[in-house]
C-alpha cells in the first residue's frame, strides 16, 4: 500500500459517538440490576428506619408513602423518570436530597482516590521497569515477595496495621483523616491525608507494578529493541526512548478497570479513617438499607468506571497510534 | 593469522564460539567459526535453520542474547568485539558496523515516527543538533527510495509496507556510513519483486562507499545474486568456503552439494511436456466469477474479483503471487470457508453455497487441507494419533475403534511417519514430521481433493523436498486433485501441471505451467519471474545484465 493512512477524524468521532451509547446502556443495565438487587432483599428499609417498635400498620403506611407496595417495573419506571430529571431521590435517613449528599461527599472521595492513584502510579511504573531490568535478581524476587504480600493483605488489615504503626508506636501521623467539609479543608492537613492515600495506594503500586514489569519484560524482548542496540543506542535510552512507552500503553488499558476497586477500597479506607467521603456514605446507607443513597451511590460507582475505562481508550488511542476504531 | 591481513579485513572472526545456556544444560551453537569481510566484498553466510548463521551475526556486533557465551576473537575494524564492554560497543554498533534483519514488522519501534528513529541512530554518534538530525533523517530516506521523504518522516511504521520497512532499517544501518554492514536474511520476509529491489538499494549502497557486507541467508538464489563469496554452514561449523561461482557451480563439500541439490530451480528456458488437452473428466473444484470483499464502506477490501478457475481430478494446479494478491483467499473460498459475496464455488459438481447441514459436511469431507505452519495447525495438546483421527470422529461417527486404529496406521505409513511416533505430541518432532503428520490429516477421509496453502515454505529446502516428494507420489497412488497456493515458482514450476498467476485480487493469467512460467503473456509475470534470482551466480549475472538493459531500453 502506498498510501500513507491518515487518522480519520470522523472516525474518531464515530468511534467516541459508539462508546457513549455503550456506556450509556451499561448504566442503565447496571442501575436495573441493582435497583432488582436491593429490592429483592428480604425485610425491606421500613424496619431498620422505622426500628424494632414499629407497628405493622407503620410499615405499611411507610411502603405505601415511598412507593414501595407498588410492583417493582413501575417502581423503576418512576425511579428512572425522577433520575432523567436530575432527582435521585430523597434519603430516608438523614432527610436530605440524594444528589446533595453526593454533592458533598464525591469530592472528597475523588481527591482521595485520584490521590492514591497518582502515589499508586508513579511509585508502581518505575518499580516495575526497574524490576524488568534487574529480573531474577535480588531486588526483583524482594520486590515480587513484597507485592504478593501487599495484593494478598486486605486493605482494612492493612490500613490498621499502618495505624498501629504510625499512629500509635512512631507518632508521625493522625489516625485521623482531615475532616471537614469543604476541600480546601481536607487539604489544609496534608499529614493527616498521607496515610489514607498510602492505604489506597498500596494494592495499586503491588498490581500495577507486576503489569509494569510483565509489559517491561515483554519490550525488552521485541526486535526493536535489538534495533536500536544495533543502532549504537544505549541501554538508558532504549529504556526510555521506546521500551517506556511501548510498555506503558497496555498498564493504561488496565487502569479503566481498575476504577471500581479504587472505589471499593475508598469504601474500606474512608470507614477506617472516618473519612467522610463516598465510600462512608455508601457504608452507612448499606446498614439502614437507605435505598434511595445506595442506588444513587452505585449510580456514581458506575459512571466512574464506564468513563474511566472510556478515558483510557481514549488516552490509549492517542498514545499508541495503531489503535484505530477496533471492536470496542 | 597473517599480520599482514589485520588491517584490510573490516571483519574477522578467529575461532570464534558460542555456547547457550539454558535449563538443561550448555548447548553449543556456533564452533570454530573463522571468516573475514574485506571491505566493498560481500560474503554470504549460508546454512539451514539451527547452522548458527544468524548466531554468528549477531556475535560480530556484540547483540548475542544474555545467555550466550562468545569465545575465540572477532574484530570488527580493530576493535575486538568479544572482550569489548558495552559501552565500546554501542560506539561502535551504527557507525563502524551495523545490521539489518529479517523481519521489518517488527524491527522498528511502532509507537516512535520513523523519522525520529533513523534520526536517533545519527545523534549517538555524531553531535548534530535535533533538526539537523531530522534533515539527514529525510535525505537517509530519499537515498534507500522511499518515495515523500519529508512526509514520510513523519509516518509510524505500521503506516508503511513491508518493503518500505526494510528500506526505514536500512537507512537507520547506512545512517554513519558504517564500514560493515550485517544483512541477517534481509529480503526473507519480502515478496520477490521487493526482494530484488532491495537486493538492488543494498548492492548500489556497498558499491557506493565500499562498505563490507556480511550476508546472511538461506536462499540460495540470492547469494548467487548478492554475494563475492560464500561460507556454508552446517551445526555451527563452517564446512566450505570460496568464491561464488566455486561453491555454488563446484561445491566440494558433500553437504553443500546436497543442500544445493534440493534447492529448486526455475527453469527459465526449454520445452515442458506438451500440454494436454483439457481433461474429459468434470473439475473436482469449479470457482467462477467470485467475489469476496472484506469489511463494509469506504475501508472494504476487495479480496478476490471475477476469480473463475477449475481444478480437474488427478491433476496439481499451482496458485502463485504476492502478498496480497488474494491466492489464500482463493483457496479459502475453494473450501467453504469464505462467502463468496459474488460468483459461485462448487465442490463434485454441487454448489457449495446452496448444500446445507449433512450434505455440505458430506461435500467438504471430500476435501484435504494442509496449511503453512506446521506448529499451529497441530494442537500442541493432542498426540500424533489424535489429530489424525479427528476427521474421522467428524465425518466417521459409525467407525469403531479398531478400525480408526487401524486406519490412522495406515495413513501414517503412507506419508512415511513411523508407527511409534503416533503417541507423541506435536512439539516432539521436527518440522518435516510435523508438516507430515498434517497431510496424514488431511488424507485420512481419501480426500479427492487436496488444498495445500504454502506447505513448504516454513521448512528448510532438504526438508521441503522430501514433503513435497510425498505429496507427489501419494496423488500418483491415490489419485487426488490438488490445489496447491505457494509464492515460490520453482516450487509451482516443478509440481503442477497448471498455474494460475494472481495479482491485487484478480487473475493476471492462466495456463499450463510449462508455457505460462516460460512463455508468460503479461508484463506481471514476466516481472514476477524476472525476479526470481537463480542459484547460478553466472546466469544470475547475466539476466540481471539483460534485465537492465531490457529496463532502460
Amino acid at each position: 500500500m502506498d498510501q500513507l493512512k491518515p487518522m480519520d477524524t470522523t472516525d474518531t468521532l464515530l468511534y467516541l459517538t459508539r462508546r457513549v451509547l455503550q456506556a450509556l446502556a451499561v448504566i442503565l443495565i447496571v442501575t436495573i440490576v441493582v435497583f432488582c438487587l436491593l429490592h429483592a432483599l428480604p425485610g425491606g428499609p421500613a424496619r431498620g428506619i422505622l426500628g424494632p417498635q414499629a407497628t405493622g400498620e407503620q410499615i405499611a403506611a411507610f411502603n405505601h408513602e415511598q412507593g414501595l407496595d407498588r410492583p417493582l417495573p413501575v417502581q423503576y419506571v418512576y425511579y428512572l423518570n425522577t433520575l432523567l430529571h436530575g432527582d435521585l431521590g430523597t434519603s430516608y435517613t438523614l432527610n436530605e436530597a440524594v444528589l446533595r449528599l453526593i454533592e458533598q461527599r464525591l469530592p472528597k472521595t475523588l481527591v482521595l482516590t485520584v490521590l492514591s492513584a497518582l502515589v499508586g502510579l508513579l511509585l508502581a511504573v518505575p518499580l516495575g521497569m526497574w524490576q524488568a531490568v534487574r529480573r531474577n535478581k535480588p531486588a526483583d524476587y524482594v520486590i515480587t515477595t513484597l507485592s504478593f504480600v501487599a495484593y494478598s493483605t486486605p486493605v482494612y488489615f492493612l490500613g490498621l496495621i499502618l495505624v498501629l504503626l504510625f499512629t500509635q508506636t512512631l507518632r508521625w501521623f493522625p489516625s485521623q483523616a482531615p475532616q471537614g467539609d469543604t476541600l480546601a479543608q481536607v487539604f489544609a492537613d496534608p499529614a493527616a491525608l498521607v496515610l489514607p492515600v498510602v492505604t489506597g495506594a498500596a494494592s495499586m503500586i503491588a498490581v500495577f507494578s507486576r503489569y509494569m514489569r510483565a509489559a517491561t519484560l515483554e519490550n525488552l524482548s521485541e526486535d526493536y529493541v535489538r534495533t536500536a542496540r544495533a543502532g549504537g543506542s544505549r541501554q538508558g535510552a532504549i529504556l526510555f526512548r521506546h521500551v517506556f512507552r511501548n510498555s506503558l500503553t497496555p498498564v493504561i488499558a488496565m487502569l479503566g478497570y481498575y476504577v471500581p476497586v479504587l472505589f471499593g477500597g475508598a469504601l474500606v479506607v474512608e470507614q477506617l479513617f472516618n473519612y467522610p467521603g463516598m465510600g462512608l456514605l455508601f457504608w452507612s446507607a448499606a446498614q439502614s438499607s437507605d435505598y434511595p443513597v445506595l442506588l444513587g451511590c452505585v449510580l456514581v460507582i458506575s459512571v466512574a468506571t464506564v468513563v474511566g475505562t472510556l478515558v483510557a481508550d481514549v488516552v490509549q488511542r492517542v498514545v499508541d497510534p495503531r489503535v484505530k476504531g477496533g471492536r470496542a | 593469522m597473517m599480520k599482514g591481513l589485520k588491517g584490510l579485513n573490516i571483519l574477522e572472526m578467529a575461532d570464534l564460539g558460542v555456547t547457550f545456556t539454558t535449563d538443561t544444560g550448555d548447548v553449543p551453537a556456533v564452533r570454530d567459526v573463522s571468516l573475514h569481510v574485506r571491505p566493498g566484498e560481500t560474503l554470504a553466510l549460508v546454512g539451514e535453520s539451527g547452522s548458527g548463521k544468524s548466531t554468528v551475526a549477531l556475535a560480530a556486533l556484540g547483540l548475542l542474547p544474555g545467555n550466550a557465551r562468545a569465545s575465540g576473537r572477532v574484530t570488527v575494524d580493530g576493535t575486538d568485539v568479544v572482550a569489548a564492554g558495552e559501552a565500546e560497543l554501542a560506539r561502535l554498533r551504527g557507525r563502524t558496523a551495523s545490521m539489518v534483519f529479517q523481519e521489518p514488522a517488527t524491527a522498528l519501534d511502532p509507537l516512535t515516527r520513523i523519522g525520529r528513529q533513523i534520526a536517533e541512530v545519527v545523534r549517538n554518534h555524531r553531535p548534530v543538533s535535533r533538526a539537523e538530525a531530522a534533515r539527514e533523517a529525510v535525505e537517509l530516506l530519499r537515498r534507500v527510495g522511499i518515495p515523500e521523504p519529508e512526509r514520510r518522516a513523519s509516518a509510524f511504521p505500521f503506516q508503511l509496507s513491508g518493503g518500505q520497512r526494510q528500506r526505514v532499517v536500512i537507512a537507520m544501518a547506512i545512517a554513519n556510513s558504517p564500514g560493515l554492514l550485517i544483512a541477517d536474511e534481509p529480503t526473507t520476509a519480502l515478496d520477490v519483486t521487493v526482494q530484488a529491489e532491495i537486493l538492488d538499494l543494498l548492492r548500489e549502497l556497498a558499491v557506493d562507499s565500499g562498505t563490507g557486507v556480511l550476508l546472511v541467508t538461506h536462499n540460495m538464489g540470492v547469494v548467487a545474486d548478492f554475494a563475492d563469496r560464500v561460507a556454508v554452514m552446517l551445526r555451527g561449523e563452517v564446512v566450505e568456503t570460496g568464491p561464488v561461482e566455486e561453491v555454488l557451480l563446484r561445491p566440494t563439500h558433500e553437504y553443500t552439494r546436497r543442500l544445493l541439490a534440493a534447492v529448486p530451480r526455475l527453469m527459465l528456458s526449454g520445452e515442458g511436456p506438451p500440454p494436454s488437452g483439457p481433461p474429459e473428466e468434470p473439475a473436482v473444484v469449479r470457482l467462477r466469477d467470485v467475489s469476496v470483499r472484506f469489511g463494509r464502506g469506504r475501508g472494504a477490501v476487495r479480496a478476490l474479483e471475477g476469480v473463475s478457475l477449475d481444478v480437474h481430478p488427478g491433476e496439481t494446479v499451482g496458485l502463485v503471487g504476492e502478498s496480497g494478491s488474494g491466492k489464500s483467499t482463493a483457496a479459502r473460498a475453494a473450501l467453504g470457508l469464505v462467502v463468496p459475496d459474488d460468483g459461485s464455488v462448487s465442490l463434485f459438481g454441487t454448489d457449495l453455497n446452496r448444500a446445507r447441514g449433512r450434505a455440505r459436511r458430506a461435500l467438504l469431507a471430500g476435501v484435504g487441507l494442509v496449511l503453512q505452519d506446521p506448529v499451529a495447525s497441530l494442537d500442541a495438546r493432542m498426540s500424533v494419533a489424535e489429530c489424525v483421527a479427528e476427521p474421522l470422529r467428524m465425518h466417521r461417527r459409525g467407525m469403531s475403534a479398531a478400525e480408526r486404529r487401524e486406519r490412522i496406521a495406515e495413513v501414517l505409513e503412507l506419508v512415511r511417519l513411523p508407527r511409534e511416533l503416533a503417541g507423541r505430541g506435536p512439539r516432539e518432532l521436527s518440522g518435516g514430521q510435523r508438516q507430515r503428520v498434517s497431510l496424514a490429516r488431511a488424507l485420512v477421509l481419501r480426500p479427492r481433493l487436496l488444498v495445500a496453502d504454502e506447505p513448504t515454505s516454513a521448512l528448510d529446502v532438504s526438508v521441503q523436498r522430501t514433503v513435497l516428494e510425498v505429496i507427489a507420489e501419494l496423488q500418483r497412488e491415490l489419485g487426488f486433485a490438488c490445489l496447491f497456493v505457494s509464492h515460490d515458482l520453482a516450487v509451482v514450476q516443478e509440481f503442477a501441471q497448471r498455474v494460475v498467476v494472481m495479482r491485487a485480487g484478480r487473475i493476471e493469467e492462466q495456463g499450463p505451467t510449462m508455457t505460462t512460467l516460460l512463455r508468460p503473456e503479461t508484463e506481471y509475470t514476466r516481472r514476477l519471474i524476472a525476479a526470481v534470482p537463480v542459484p547460478d551466480p553466472v546466469e544470475q549475472r547475466r539476466r540481471r545484465t539483460a534485465d537492465r538493459t531490457g529496463a532502460t531500453a
